[in-house]
């Protein structure tokens, strides 16, 4: 395992062998674009569930105040 | 048969389902995604003509293979809705437009940024393989538009299902583009079983393990997606509000 990894040093990881700009840039996209799509799902789910949940006792509200 | 069928396009089902199954493909996702980037960061040899770029192909080829599901996956679920008028079908194919337009552009993206250092340019209008994938991207957006311009669910619904069954044709275009018209972008290299070379194990394998991380990620929000537009169309039967006041109560505000 160990003697497989292409680098000696860090910064020579980070150097991609001068095509760093490329490599980096083809990950970080990579990276933004699996977390932008799971996480704005959530953030979705979240604000559906807030506002549901106030319809939800609001009509309750309204449904007591016609028993009463 | 039709009772299965039946329960198929049941959103519930679908929700109670999925509940079930998402743990799972997460898990699957989280180890196949963290393999395939720490095998093509960190283990992958550099190719003796493209060098350390080919690392970038691992990400590029991923993610535009997958970028090809969508306009099938559309057109499946589109004649569904057309034919049998299933619920489900349609709220598959509204939230796959979107994640299919990210896919596009990262496709783009990835490959230009590859071919500004190995073909020593960022695009070419005249690469056929290069204009049919931002093709794919605009009628993408062109869905998108299409669904939200109409008012009415339904009209929209067999529109936006029209679009993506003629939309397939573009992914064959796509698909031969590389064979039909030799210019800039190279055709897909066959899998070749000697270490060292460009397409050897060592960048097919990685490759393979990244396509898998990335279907399992479509998969994974496709699916996260579909629950909330269940959730928002299905939002007065008893059984979302039971689910609401469930997730009130485990919120605990």
């Amino acid at each position: 395992m160990i003697e497989a990894i292409q680098f000696a040093s860090f910064s020579e990881f980070l150097n991609m062998g001068g095509y760093a700009f490329n490599v980096w840039a083809v990950y970080g996209l990579f990276v933004i674009f699996i977390a932008a799509n799971l996480l704005a799902p959530r953030i979705r789910r979240k604000s559906i569930m807030k506002e549901q949940y106030r319809r939800i006792v609001l009509s309750e509200e309204s449904d007591t105040r016609k028993s009463d | 048969m039709w009772l299965w069928f039946s329960k198929l396009g049941s959103p519930k089902w679908f929700y109670e389902l999925s509940e079930k199954w998402l743990p799972w493909l997460i898990g699957a996702m989280v180890i196949f995604l963290t393999i395939g980037v720490v095998w093509a960061l960190v283990y992958l040899p550099p190719d003796y003509q493209q060098g350390y770029t080919s690392r970038i192909l691992v990400v590029h080829v991923a993610v535009a293979g997958t970028s090809l599901a969508f306009f099938p996956l559309m057109a499946v679920a589109g004649t569904i809705t057309l034919v049998w008028k299933m619920k489900l079908a349609d709220m598959v194919a509204k939230n796959a437009a979107p994640l299919g337009a990210w896919f596009s552009f990262i496709t783009l993206a990835t490959g230009s940024i590859w071919g500004s250092a190995s073909w020593g340019t960022w695009w070419e209008w005249s690469d056929s393989r290069l204009v049919s994938m931002l093709f794919q991207f605009f009628l993408l957006l062109g869905v998108i538009s299409l669904r939200s311009a109409l008012d009415n669910s339904e009209t929209a619904a067999k529109a936006c299902a029209l679009l993506s069954i003629v939309g397939c044709i573009n992914v064959v275009v796509i698909k031969y583009s590389v064979e039909w018209w030799n210019t800039l972008h190279q055709p897909s290299s066959p899998i070749n079983l000697d270490s060292g070379s460009a397409n050897g194990p060592e960048f097919w394998v990685a490759t393979a393990i990244m396509i898998i991380a990335v279907y399992l990620f479509f998969t994974v929000s496709l699916i996260l997606s579909t629950r909330n537009e269940i959730l928002q169309r299905e939002k007065r039967s008893q059984w979302v509000s039971d689910i609401v006041k469930k997730q009130h109560a485990q919120a605990g505000s």
